[in-house]
């Protein structure tokens, strides 16, 4: 294999959330999901961009969007006194890859070193261009949602870092589920070299809620790398704990934690709950803020 | 294009000389005489006469695989054999006889291809041409494929089945159809026999010399068509080289012969496409591979049209499929449809409520 273990990724020093830009009208059928103690939930569900909003988004993020763009599908988190939000989209999301190539370096599919290889060697160069705007074809994103600053509170709401993680126990209680949602914002299977998404899980209990934002990636024979942001909501307090935590593996690595005798591990090399789970952790950071 | 009105008289004279059925009087006869660059054999025509035994047996299983069920494992290494022996006489450019309907992916989505037929007409009394993608990603990849190559060898003049990226050993072993034989026939033996029947599908179809279809798009080592008829089709899917290409290729906005950023795997401008369609006196390159919203797209100023059949795909896009009918003039017009929906699938999502973490 001729891929590096894994890219230089040295980890992100803050949780970028920015304001959300507005890339589309907003779509009509935003629905209240849930309304419980202090806040809101909104939902949007809808098919895929059509071929219209597809080139006018694509013009406007400046990169070919991923085969399966849900652009008017996303979530909205609303402290109600406040007015503070956070919201999760496909095109935000979108907005943060890596556009040029130069930022996070390019990777490539497992046969693309042989690919080049009888390229060159039937001197087809001539009659190619090259790759003429290189971007990350992959969509790797780091995406925490972005936060709409509170219009009526004075205060600013500030982040801080903190060494405090989401309290696992008080989510592993069976409190009951008031609502539960899931959504995928971008898919793209990479020419049938991997697959490549960005979901929202979000479950709402009566005193907490957690949304999960997850980035998977398999570029197969090549590798894997999940980005998982959460965002934690305690109602009674107002806190908000937000987690971004990054994961990466070669293929071959995790290929072999599957047992021998299991025939069809397709199956478990496309289960990112599998693969997240047998996959090293690269870096955590939580911060926190109390929403009132 | 001129038709000939005398054609279609021929084909029912040589049709019942040959000793044909009569489902199997229009397209299965060569027209040398009248095709002025055919390159097919004699033996193109002459695909051997079923026996009714055959026949009831293939209309057995067509029922059975109507209703979902899939075959035994026995059922589909004979049906298997009887397919190779079809398919090794179709050329790596088969020629098609208007009107037809042209397909895109399907990808094992089989209510919904039940649906297609629903809409665009039942087969054989409408021609048909699929252009790949028959297995993976959906949950009905065996029955979709076994219902489309019994169909094939019991309507063989009727039915055009290519070769699609999926139709691999390799691909198929990450996408689904791997699992979904294991899942079903508890190993791997049919989808072996499926995996090497792939290797005899045709690769590109011409519609009346006119309409080039394939799954992909072109390939900077084929600018004619008699290229594609040099090559030795019978093999798994290469990773590279002109097959590849055609199996994989994409039509870009950019101009010339441009290179994914994912390190293998080619686009096509506008300009590759005019000089091939000119060169080989073709009107239109019909091709699927990409997932469209409606069902399908037009590009390079209507040289090219991207087709895709899987209406909400991977039973999560919301997108519509639509097929392309061409007439006896070669004009088109497009079907849309929507997904049927079925019980036992998945609707939108996954929305079982779960303790995720
Ligand atoms: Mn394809």
């Amino acid at each position: 294999m001729n891929i590096p273990a894994t890219t230089a990724f040295s980890g992100f020093t803050s949780i970028s959330t920015p304001p959300a830009k507005s890339f589309l009208p907003p779509p009509n059928n935003e629905k209240l999901a849930i309304a419980v103690d202090d806040w809101r939930i909104y939902t949007t569900h809808n098919p895929i961009l059509n071929s219209v909003e597809l080139d006018k988004v694509t013009e406007s993020i400046g990169i070919p969007m991923p085969e399966m763009i849900f652009g008017n599908n996303g979530f909205r988190l609303l402290h109600e006194p406040s007015g503070w939000e956070i919201t999760f989209d496909a095109l935000n999301a979108v907005d943060g890859v890596d556009k040029t190539g130069d930022r996070d370096g390019l990777l490539k599919v497992s046969c693309s070193q042989d690919w080049l290889k009888s390229r060159q060697k039937r001197e087809l160069e001539s009659k190619i261009s090259g790759v003429v705007k290189p971007f990350d074809w992959t969509y790797s994103v780091a995406y925490s949602g972005n936060v709409t600053p509170s219009p009526n509170n004075t205060n600013q709401i500030s982040f801080e870092v903190t060494e405090e993680r989401i309290p696992i126990d008080k989510l592993k209680r069976p409190d009951p589920i008031l609502f539960f949602d899931n959504m995928i914002l971008y898919e793209d299977e990479l020419s049938d070299n991997g697959s490549s998404v960005l979901d929202i899980k979000i479950r709402v209990m009566p005193e907490r809620l957690l949304l999960l934002c997850r980035f998977f990636l398999r570029i197969d024979g090549v590798l894997f790398r999940i980005r998982d942001s959460r965002t934690y909501i305690e109602f009674k307090t107002g806190e908000v704990i937000r987690e971004f935590q990054t994961q990466e593996a070669t293929y071959e690595s995790l290929r072999k934690k599957i047992p021998s005798y299991v025939e069809d591990y397709g199956v478990y090399l496309r289960d990112p709950n599998w693969v997240s789970q047998h996959i090293p952790i690269q870096s955590v950071m939580c911060e926190k803020a109390i929403i009132t | 294009m001129e038709i000939d009105p005398d054609v279609q008289m021929e084909d029912v004279v040589e049709s019942q000389h040959l000793g044909l059925t009569e489902e199997d009087d229009l397209s299965d006869v060569s027209h040398d005489d009248y095709r002025a660059t055919s390159m097919i054999p004699a033996t193109a025509g002459v695909i051997a006469e079923l026996s009714s035994q055959s026949r009831n047996q293939l209309d057995d299983w067509i029922t059975r695989l109507t209703d979902c069920q899939p075959l035994s494992e026995d059922d589909v290494g004979r049906l298997c054999d009887m397919a190779k022996e079809v398919l090794q006489f179709e050329q790596n450019v088969q020629p098609v006889q208007a009107p037809v309907t042209i397909c895109g992916d399907v990808h094992g989505q089989f209510h919904d291809l039940m649906e297609l037929f629903k809409i665009g007409g039942p087969c054989p009394d409408t021609n048909y041409l699929f252009m790949g993608d028959y297995v993976d990603r959906g949950y009905y990849s065996v029955e979709t494929v076994s219902y489309l190559v019994a169909m094939k060898v019991r309507y063989p003049n009727r039915l055009t089945i290519l070769r699609g990226n999926h139709e691999s050993r390799q691909i198929t072993q990450v996408y689904g159809f791997y699992d979904e034989c294991l899942r079903k026939y508890g190993n791997a033996n049919v989808w072996k026999l499926f995996t090497d029947l792939f290797d005899y599908f045709p690769i590109t179809a011409l519609v009346e010399n006119q309409i080039f279809c394939l799954h992909g798009g072109l390939s900077p080592m084929i600018e004619t068509i008699d290229n594609i008829r040099e090559l030795d089709r019978f093999q798994e899917v290469p990773h590279d080289g002109p097959m590849c290409d055609l199996l994989w290729s994409d039509p870009d906005d950019r101009g010339g012969w441009g290179m994914s950023p994912r390190g293998a795997g080619f686009t096509f401008g506008q300009d590759i496409s005019e000089q091939f369609n000119h060169r080989n006196n073709l009107s239109l390159i019909s091709r699927a591979h990409q997932l469209v919203m409606e069902g399908f797209s037009w590009s390079h100023e209507k040289q090219v049209v991207t087709i895709f059949s899987a209406p909400n795909y991977c039973y999560r896009c919301g997108n519509q499929a639509a097929i392309m009918e061409v007439d006896e003039n070669l004009s088109n017009s497009f079907l849309q449809y929507d997904p049927c929906p079925r019980p036992g699938e998945p609707s939108v999502s996954r929305r079982t409520p779960d303790y995720f973490l």
